[in-house]
């Protein structure tokens, strides 16, 4: 072993390349670390050389195709010391040889974060690098942090490991990687920072034990004492801990011994090391190992004047029970050996729960255990508070949907939207009908709203040839194309902007009506204060507009209100959505969002906002129509957010690529050839021609 | 973690090929004409039971016989009684050999050398631990070089055993080094050889396990017999699943109790959240370790095979783990929400709590997408992030199922 010091395992100046760099795991990682201390100067990866991973505001990462290939490009002051092997189970072992064939004069430290290495494949590791003279930890360490020089290798401390590793004096030492990070977060509210976080790998042999890594913290300058994560299997806590008696270690050590609830049941625990296997090995012996070294039993909360006082006779440490007394447990050896805490502790350990909804439950639980909602810390409350801005809508599983369909299927004899039998559907229903199924994964649930879809195709159909995606079937017909390219024709020639107005319609009202507690969209007497509503939207929308003229931006028009034909009266209205409305009337229904739609036009010259009452559109209906019969499959969580709003433009491209069929028909048989034509005449150039 | 071989395994596929001498033997079924014949030469035989147990657990169900008549009789016997749990695979005779010792020979990966070692007694025959140190010599074996002939006769020599009889078994044990880095064995013991004066030897028991992670494991081209286990159901197609992929973990093992399906991530995060379960009176229903960074149609189908098993009979469903270095939360909390939509879909509404806590990447569009569904499906809910500790998060998942709550009814819905 060439390690003198803990600093020797990873410092500030190492340079680590990363073997495989570009796998999934390892560029991800990778990519975080570079951001957190910019020390890999490269990677490799077979087949991918000439890549790059890049870096924002840090040095990108290069790829070359081989180590030897990595180390010959790369300056002298770049080549790696440090190598983090993230290669397949099978291709680690020939990795690793490559290293110390190509790595010898430069590389001292191989860390291998692979995890299914075979233990005859970990042994030769182990005894190459004896060899060789390289250090090697691993396999399966999640990899190591140095707190104060702000680097790492590998995964310690995930995302955000200036969040969970404050500079401090305990170095910790765990089988487990994820514990390094949670016993570091623990250690905050103790007052304790980190020197060292090393997580040794769990696999039957541990490549860098703790009799080698407990000698580095008890020289180590920076560290006070050393804290400990064990499970059950091998006997390197035995060795570490006659190594400590025999040498005199001064440091004290806290030790949490997990899996005893798994001895003599011959469980196998998640690490492929911890398996109980000979004397000394199982959890229950090794917590005996440590009370022993330690002479003082283990931590009892209740009991903690009594500990403190015999720490400091002990002053070896003490074996904690369960994790969270690591926290008093190391209060209690800070105050029986005199040593100052590394800061001030960081908030208590204790219960915060950040989304409670128990429901009728908390009725039947006694009060302690019925939580309230603590206030969410930071990053993470603003995160939520965005995200959970609308609770409204199902959440789909997802899955390769290759030759997959919830919508369809075809058992060789009948084909099924839904479940239902499409020649059902024929004799029973009507195509509406059936394609309202196919919509919304379900029946309707009224009659009228049949008819209604059906109004609203009928009024999709046209509104005259000027109207572009009218012009789209027509220039098809010039051009002399099939039906169908003029039926596409169509469909390409309407957008957000023409036809698309509706998916905003219905984005403001599932916006509004998701905030309240409505259910029945055709229940007046459920509907909740409309005017109320309208009065709020059309002040915010006040206040937008003012904003936007005065940065001289154009704003957000309110959608699907107003029309350029029907605007010439001080209460105007589209004799489209009048037919529409006139049908609830004659049918005694009552569809909520139409109700507020005029409202909301009244409410906008009401507060001078506009200066007549603009006409709720034909576009404004069909989305009125569409998201009442929606609304109560969002409510029920049966239906996506995404999909109901797709229903207006949906509705309006399927009534119009009818409509535009029929110009087709119409063009194709009347037309001139290329009539479509714009005379070069007419054409106008705004540029200027510059040879 | 590996694939364990019984004694007739090594008999049959093993022995020979290494050149290890075994006594002989016949399997069940076998004609009582071959049964007669054999015990006639044999002069007697030893019915055992196929079966893999740990320790010496097939010490009391063993039988010597020397009338086949009543070994006819034995060998059914034998293949119908369960030992320690298991009910074996089938039933065998073998040779009765004389024997002036019985030595002990193990060669394992010794955590203290990290390296093989062979481990000898002169006090074989019995449970190995039960013997003092001093009389066990362990020697290491070079990963590269080997186990030699002559640092095996040292072995020997230092227990005891001298000339020619130290020559002859030093060389059995040789053979016994080159079966175990041949095969990919993590571990194969002899106990005992049964050894003459005169110079006879034979491999009398055997144990071994192959690792699973070892090429040349997977690659021997021999079909291992598959042996009745007391795997439970869910067990047995965890241990499937994970085996077809190794992205991400799938591990999990039945602790019987009745209370809360834990879903749990990191190795360690796992063993201690079960352990502060099972202190407090959680009644964990098994202990499982997903993390890994699954991706999400590996953490579907996992969750999805825990729910099927388990969910109907949960008192509480707890999603546990610290803060993840690398599993994206987002993406494991969406294929378990699924995995939970789908089995509602199927199976019908269950008002169970659930109890969330977990950090890492994407943790709050995972929690979102979460929750959504569990308000969606009507479940009660409490989800903890980072900043509670996954001990304290477990102890109040112990103490809210410790409340007598009634099961998939009531409120909520």
């Amino acid at each position: 072993m060439r390690l003198q010091s803990l600093e020797d395992i990873l410092c500030k100046g190492d340079r680590v390349a990363v073997s495989n760099v570009t796998g999934r795991e390892a560029s991800a990682v990778s990519f975080v670390s570079q951001l957190y201390c910019d020390n890999i100067v490269g990677g490799w990866a077979l087949g991918k050389a000439g890549r790059t991973i890049p870096i924002p505001k840090a040095h990108d990462i290069p790829v070359f195709g081989q180590f030897d290939v990595l180390m010959d490009d790369l300056p002298d002051d770049r080549k790696p010391n440090k190598i983090i092997v993230y290669s397949p189970p099978d291709a680690v072992y020939g990795d690793v040889k490559e290293v110390i064939a190509h790595g010898r004069n430069h590389v001292d430290t191989i860390f291998v974060i692979t995890e299914h290495v075979s233990v005859e494949v970990t042994a030769k590791l182990r005894r190459l690098c004896d060899i060789e003279g390289f250090d090697i930890l691993g396999c399966n360490t999640l990899g190591v942090i140095n707190v104060h020089d702000k680097v790492r290798v590998g995964a310690v401390g995930g995302d955000s490991p200036e969040e969970t590793f404050l500079p401090g004096s305990a170095c910790l030492i765990s089988n487990s990687g994820n514990m390094v990070n949670t016993m570091a977060g623990y250690l905050q509210s103790a007052g304790l920072g980190v020197s060292y976080g090393i997580s040794t790998g769990k696999d039957s042999l541990i490549l860098t034990p703790l009799k080698e890594l407990l000698p580095l913290a008890e020289r180590d300058p920076r560290t006070r004492l050393t804290v400990l994560y064990v499970e059950p299997g091998g006997t390197y806590e035995q060795e570490a801990l006659e190594l400590a008696a025999r040498e005199g270690f001064t440091k004290p050590i806290l030790v949490y011994v997990a899996g005893s609830f798994a001895d003599d049941t011959g469980i196998s625990l998640g690490h492929a090391g911890s398996v109980v296997e000979g004397p000394n090995t199982s959890a229950a012996a090794k917590m005996a190992l440590f009370d022993d070294y330690f002479g003082v039993p283990v931590f009892d909360p209740a009991q903690e004047k009594e500990t403190v006082a015999q720490l400091e006779q002990t002053r070896k440490g003490i074996r904690i029970n369960t994790l969270h007394d690591l926290v008093p447990a190391a209060a209690a050896l800070m105050t029986a050996l005199g040593l100052k805490r590394d800061f001030t502790p960081k908030s208590p350990l204790v219960l915060k729960p950040w989304m409670i909804n128990l429901g009728g439950l908390s009725r039947r639980l006694p009060s302690h255990l019925v939580l309230h909602a603590e206030t969410i810390i930071e990053p993470y409350g603003s995160m939520l508070a965005k995200h959970t801005k609308s609770r409204l809508g199902r959440t789909p599983s997802r899955q390769a949907m290759r030759h997959t369909s919830h919508a369809s299927s075809n058992d060789g004899a009948t084909p099924r939207v839904y479940g239902w039998s499409l020649t059902n559907l024929m004799k029973r229903g009507s195509f509406v009908e059936a394609m309202l199924l196919y919509w919304l994964g379900r029946p309707v649930r009224h009659e009228f709203e049949v008819k209604l879809t059906e109004m609203s195709l009928i009024a999709s159909l046209t509104n005259g040839p000027g109207t572009i995606s009218a012009q789209g079937a027509k220039l098809a017909a010039s051009a002399g194309n099939e039906p169908n390219t003029a039926m596409m024709a169509t469909l390409g020639s309407i957008g957000s902007i023409h036809g698309g107005n509706g998916k905003k319609a219905a984005r403001l009202l599932i916006d509004i009506f998701g905030g309240t507690e409505m259910v029945n969209p055709y229940d007046q007497q459920d509907a909740p204060d409309l005017d109320k509503l309208a009065h709020g939207y059309v002040s915010e929308f006040k206040k937008r507009k003012a904003a936007s003229k005065e940065a001289g931006m154009d704003y957000e028009r309110v959608p699907c209100l107003g029309h350029p034909v029907f605007n010439q009266e001080a209460v105007n209205y589209d004799p489209r959505e009048r037919v529409i409305h006139e049908y609830l009337a004659e049918q005694g229904l009552y569809n909520v969002f139409l109700d507020f739609y005029h409202r909301l036009a009244q409410e906008l010259m009401t507060q001078q906002a506009t200066s007549k009452v603009h006409a709720v559109n034909v576009d404004a209906a069909l989305t009125c129509v569409m998201m009442g019969i929606a609304w109560p499959l969002l409510v029920d969580k049966r239906l996506t957010v995404a999909r109901a709003l797709d229903l207006p433009f949906l509705t309006f491209a399927m009534g119009r690529v009818a409509g535009g069929a029929g110009e087709y028909l119409d063009h194709r048989e009347s037309g001139t050839t290329m009539d479509m034509r714009v005379p070069v005449s007419e054409c106008r150039f705004l540029g200027r021609s510059v040879d | 973690m590996g694939l364990k071989i019984g004694e007739l395994g090594f008999l049959q596929e093993l022995a020979s090929r290494f050149g290890i001498p075994v006594p002989e033997f016949v399997v069940e079924p076998v004609p009582q004409s071959i049964l007669k014949d054999r015990l006639e030469k044999w002069g007697g035989g030893i019915v055992k039971p196929d079966v893999l147990t740990g320790k010496r657990g097939k010490a009391g169900v063993i039988r010597t016989v020397d009338d086949y008549r009543v070994a006819v009789r034995l060998l059914k016997q034998v293949a119908a009684t369960e030992v320690s749990g298991q009910q074996p695979r089938t039933a065998y005779l073998v040779q009765s050999v004389p024997a002036d010792y019985e030595i002990f020979s193990a060669i394992t990966y010794n955590s203290r050398l990290l390296s093989p070692s062979l481990t000898v007694s002169l006090e074989g025959g019995v449970d190995i631990e039960s013997v003092p140190e001093s009389k066990k010599v362990t020697i290491p074996a070079g990963i590269f070089r080997g186990l030699n002939a002559y640092e095996a006769s040292e072995a020997l020599s230092e227990l005891g055993m001298e000339g020619q009889l130290n020559a002859k078994l030093a060389r059995c044990l040789i053979r016994q080094w080159d079966m175990f880095i041949s095969t990919g064995m993590l571990s194969c013991e002899i106990n005992p050889w049964r050894v003459t004066k005169s110079g006879e030897i034979w491999a009398c028991d055997f144990k071994a396990t192959l690792d699973e992670n070892n090429q040349k494991a997977r690659d021997l081209g021999i079909k291992w017999p598959e042996y009745p286990t007391n795997e439970t159901p869910f067990v047995e197609e965890m241990r499937e699943w994970a085996a077809a992929s190794y992205r991400g973990q799938a591990h999990v093992s039945d602790l019987g109790g009745r209370k809360i399906l834990p879903l749990l991530f990191g190795g360690g995060a796992s063993t201690i959240i079960v352990e502060t379960l099972s202190q407090l009176g959680g009644d964990p229903i098994f202990l499982s370790d997903f993390g890994g960074n699954p991706p999400y149609d590996r953490m579907k189908q996992t969750a999805a095979i825990c729910f099927q098993h388990h969910l109907a009979q949960a008192k509480l469903l707890l999603i546990l783990g610290g803060k993840a270095n690398n599993t994206r939360i987002d993406v494991t909390f969406a294929a378990i929400a699924d995995a939970l939509q789908e089995w509602v879909e199927e199976h019908g509404r269950i008002s169970i709590p659930v109890v969330v806590g977990r950090g890492g990447p994407g943790l709050i569009q995972g929690f979102v997408h979460l929750q959504k569904v569990l308000d969606d499906l009507a479940m009660p809910y409490v989800f903890f992030g980072p900043d509670t500790p996954i001990t304290m998060v477990a102890a109040y998942a112990a103490e809210l199922v410790s409340v007598d709550l009634e099961p998939n009814g009531g409120d909520g819905q």
